[in-house]
């Protein structure tokens, strides 16, 4: 039998769905897309008193650490990334918590008015950070909770989202699991805990990570809920110091500041690239 | 009447009790707070007074809030569509298994983890007069500098440049998702049917994925009639205002100016304009599952 | 261990929409009762109720003499094997089998021994420590079984365990499910829609159509002596021909054995079927199974049947064809027929062997031999 020529080489539709010159101009614009990334890491690692001369220093050496040893002696963004752990972390916890309890409540219990209330939390979706701010702005004022963790962590927790996530992820284990756990005299709650809540892992990872980026980078409540400097989450330091942008301390150290912020999401990205584009497009299409 | 395990119980309510707790005092609580503060006269810690709608009275004569409207209608109606094509086009160009289209499709992707701080810190860098990768890049072509973020015409274009590098990664997925949804066979009996590749795209691929289209098309709208911290943290609103969405405004107007009724009329009303644009989206969700 | 099983008046229904009516079975210890029906007569619903995962909206269910339909299902002593194996996806095999034993705070000796000894009957001990997404459909199918045998229930419930097994395994599984029942001697009521299964398992088959039980009999007289048209038409393959009754020549034939009736297609058949005055003669049919009928030479006494369809088995062949008159019927041939589709063949039946049906759908045969 003869060699198959190229000509005979099986059909695949990506022969007719994609084109080498769009992948290219893609690329191309890739590049476009990361230079300003690029341009901020170099300024990082320049030191300052060169920059002053001229910013186009970067791209000749030398290159240093200073700006990110000063990091740790000279500022509070250590103590914000702390601060920003603590919340993310905190938060991430409590929607995973309050999430899993009602997801499996909504697709798997009976009780009074479990439409209803489902809907209505489903309503919840709809409704924009702004409109909810002031007042509980106002809230927190009242509580005196402002300027602490809880006060921070606390509002992520009443997003609709993780619930209709957890909901649509206990909805897709199937029912004969339950219904074998049930003839295996397993109390409800054992169910929950031993049956049901181990399958439910990959969801788990997927709105975890996302939960976190999201009290990571939440900028809005941070800004109006923690009002002083050693409260402040690493986005709000940031800010501070960018308002300041002409007074600054440099250019260098502000560049090293943002790559330093920006580390735990970029690695939580490469690990868990896939969960959070499921969460991300999970969210928006439903 | 005989026991079932799915008996309807109020016990069984106790799951969604924490939750619930939450979504209630704040979310559902401070929703309705907003609208009866926005019907009275107070600052952010004392005593209030009703005063009916003059709140909204004077927040639509506002002409700094009508400036902010025509900014923001003007923000979403450059910047969705961009984000919409960009969006489609390298959905379309990365739509492939191999490794160096992943990676692209990762990297760009990847500026939407970012926070708005390091995002609106990374554009400074880039536009800032003098020192930034701009002016640099102007000075080598010998062109004369722009002031990016303090030129009127130019502030809020700025914004939505950095607007649409931080967003473009989830328009970009959510059709790479829909584009993995249309079935081989479709492209099988195309081949077999002898047809381009233009006509594939315009009849097979884009058909396909219109409702996705539609979607992403809302999604964003929603998403960008929010613009808030990108104009804050580069502009702050400036010059003269011409780059200050509606969102800057009601910050400005409740945590700098400390008035809160004004603020929540504003809120409300910006509300209103995102829940139509979200009863769209359930509208439109919902004839997809039909479709 | 083995009990009884008593369902007494049980009905169920969804809203407006009733899916058992009134149904009223006795299951004796250590029988295998299965109950065979087309897909959404009820019979998995039954089968549900008995295990406690639906209500029972009225009527009562006793297992050993004790009632059981009030009790979750954890309570009931029954161990059930779902069409999907439902089995615990993150646990091994061992612990998938402990976890109903743990649940009961049986001795954790005593759940090694019985896992061990549930594993060695099965011939899986090398499995104990695999998860199920490591294990083929037939180990699943295995692990699913030995999850029920643990638990030393006083009933075993299957709920279409076969229907996901290839063909090959599923007869194998089958032998294997007879085999463990003559072991164990424990009651067993398996639900299906393949008579097949139905015919080589069940003690009795329970044949459910439409809310209702149409017949309770042993396999042999579910086939030989269907008690209504749809059982006939339901069990056997290929399916009962059926041809209308238009008269009634005599109740009784001439030789005192049956009425003699007058048949569209087939003129005037002398049956061995006696039938009462009372007969409703509105839709009444008369069947026959193929394999009672014959095809003769050409010259012979018989029906000329118009060859559409050859269907060729090996040991037999199947003829679908027409009768002059159009209608449609099933005649068997010899393993090395020559017939070819578009040929026109005689064919006789046997007058022994036809199954008169009423209006109704009520059915009569000849009477038994004393």
């Amino acid at each position: 039998m003869a060699v198959l020529s190229k000509k005979n080489r099986s059909f695949s539709p990506d022969k007719l769905t994609s084109n080498r010159a769009l992948f290219w101009i893609a690329a191309v614009f890739a590049i476009v897309m990361i230079a300003p990334a690029l341009w901020v890491l170099g300024l990082s690692f320049k030191d300052n008193t060169l920059l002053m001369r001229g910013s186009e220093a970067v791209f000749s050496a030398p290159y240093t650490l200073k700006n990110y040893t000063d990091l740790f002696h000279s500022s509070l963004v250590f103590r914000w990334f702390l601060n920003s752990m603590v919340v993310a972390v905190g938060q991430t916890v409590g929607v995973l918590t309050l999430s899993s309890l009602a997801g499996y409540a909504f697709a798997r219990l009976e009780f009074p008015f479990r439409k209803t209330i489902f809907v209505i939390v489903l309503f919840g979706l709809a409704v924009p950070e702004q409109a909810v701010i002031i007042a509980r702005h106002q809230m927190f004022s009242w509580l005196n909770m402002h300027n602490s963790y809880l006060g921070l962590m606390l509002p992520g927790m009443s997003s609709a989202f993780g619930v209709f996530l957890m909901t649509q992820f206990f909805r897709a284990i199937p029912k004969e699991i339950d219904e074998a756990a049930l003839l295996d005299n397993t109390p409800r709650f054992r169910i929950f805990w031993k049956v049901l809540l181990p399958l439910t892992m990959p969801a788990q990872a997927t709105l975890g990570i996302f939960t976190f980026l999201l009290a990571w980078n939440d900028y809005w409540w941070p800004l109006i809920s923690a009002t002083k400097k050693d409260m402040y989450t690493l986005t709000i330091g940031i800010a501070s110091s960018q308002r300041n942008f002409a007074q600054t301390e440099g250019l260098g150290f502000l560049a090293a500041q943002a790559v330093f912020a920006s580390l735990p999401v970029i690695i939580v990205y490469i690990f868990f690239q896939r969960n959070i584009v499921t969460a991300v497009s999970g969210g928006a299409v439903k | 009447m005989a026991e079932s395990y799915r008996r309807s119980r109020w016990s069984n309510a106790l799951f969604i009790l924490p939750y619930m707790t939450v979504f209630l005092s704040l979310l559902v609580f401070p929703l309705f707070w907003g609208m009866w503060l926005s019907l009275n006269k107070s600052d952010l810690f004392g005593g209030a007074r009703f005063i009916g709608l003059k709140n909204y009275y004077r927040v639509f004569s506002d002409p700094v809030f009508g400036q902010a409207v025509w900014n923001t209608v003007i923000f979403v109606l450059v910047s969705v569509p961009t984000l919409v094509a960009l969006g489609l086009f390298l959905s379309l160009a990365l739509n492939k298994t191999t490794r160096a289209s992943s990676l692209l499709r990762g990297l760009f992707f990847s500026s939407t983890v970012l926070s708005v701080t390091i995002v609106t810190l990374i554009w400074r860098f880039v536009f800032i007069p003098g020192d930034g990768l701009l002016a640099l890049l102007f000075d080598k072509m010998g062109w004369e500098q722009i002031g990016f973020l303090s030129t009127e015409g130019w502030s809020l274009f700025s914004v939505g440049v950095a607007t649409v590098w931080w967003c473009l990664g989830l328009p970009m997925m959510l059709f790479l998702a829909a584009l993995q949804q249309i079935p081989s066979d479709l492209y099988e009996a195309a081949a077999l049917d002898n047809a381009s590749r233009w006509r594939v795209l315009t009849r097979i691929t884009l058909p396909s994925i219109k409702s996705t289209i539609v979607l992403v098309a809302i999604v964003q709208i929603v998403m960008q009639f929010q613009l808030f911290g990108q104009a804050q943290l580069m502009t702050n609103g400036g010059p003269a205002g011409s780059s200050r969405p509606i969102v800057l405004y009601i910050f400005d107007t409740s945590f700098i100016r400390w008035d809160v009724g004004m603020g929540t009329a504003a809120s409300e009303v910006l509300f209103l304009i995102i829940l139509l644009a979200a009863m769209v989206q359930y509208w439109v969700t919902s004839r997809k599952g039909e479709a | 261990m083995s009990a009884t099983i008593d369902i007494n008046s049980v009905t169920k229904a969804y809203g407006a929409l009733t899916v058992l009516d009134d149904i009223s079975l006795s299951i004796e210890a250590g029988e295998f009762v299965v109950f065979l029906g087309p897909s959404g007569c009820g019979k998995s619903t039954l089968l549900r109720m008995i295990a406690g995962l639906e209500s029972v909206d009225k009527g009562t269910i006793h297992i050993g003499g004790e009632r059981i339909d009030t009790l979750p299902p954890g309570k009931r002593g029954v161990a059930m094997v779902f069409q999907t194996y439902a089995l615990y996806p993150h646990m091994t095999v061992a612990q998938n089998m402990a976890f109903g034993l743990e649940n009961l705070k049986v001795d954790k000796a005593e759940i090694d021994s019985r896992v061990q000894s549930a594993a060695e009957t099965l011939e899986m001990a090398h499995l104990l420590d695999r998860r199920p997404t490591k294990l083929s459909g037939g180990q699943r199918q295995r692990v699913a079984i030995g999850r029920a045998i643990v638990k030393e229930p006083k009933a075993f419930l299957f709920d279409e365990p076969l229907s996901n097994l290839d063909a090959a395994l599923r007869s194998r599984t089958r032998l294997e499910l007879a085999q463990l029942h003559q072991r164990l001697g424990s009651t067993m009521i398996f639900v299906t829609h393949d008579q097949v299964e139905a015919m080589t398992l069940a003690h009795r088959i329970v044949v459910m159509h439409d809310k209702k039980i149409e017949q309770i009999g042993t396999p042999m007289e579910i086939y030989q002596r269907p008690a209504t048209r749809f059982v006939a038409e339901f069990v056997g393959s290929p399916a009962m021909s059926m041809m209308p009754i238009t008269g009634i020549v005599s109740a009784q034939s001439s030789d005192q054995k049956g009425a003699t009736l007058e048949v569209e297609g087939a003129g005037m058949v002398a049956t061995q079927v006696p039938l009462p005055a009372s007969f409703a003669l509105d839709g009444a049919t008369m069947g026959v199974r193929s394999e009672d009928t014959h095809v003769v030479q050409p010259g012979a006494d018989g029906l000329n049947l118009t060859v559409t369809v050859v269907e060729r088995l090996g040991e037999r062949t199947l003829l679908y064809g027409k009768l002059d008159t159009g209608f449609e019927m099933i005649v068997e041939d010899s393993g090395r027929s020559t017939v070819r589709a578009g040929e026109t063949v005689k064919f006789d039946f046997d007058r022994s062997a036809l199954h008169v049906f009423d209006g109704t759908g009520r059915a009569y045969h000849m009477a038994e031999e004393a």
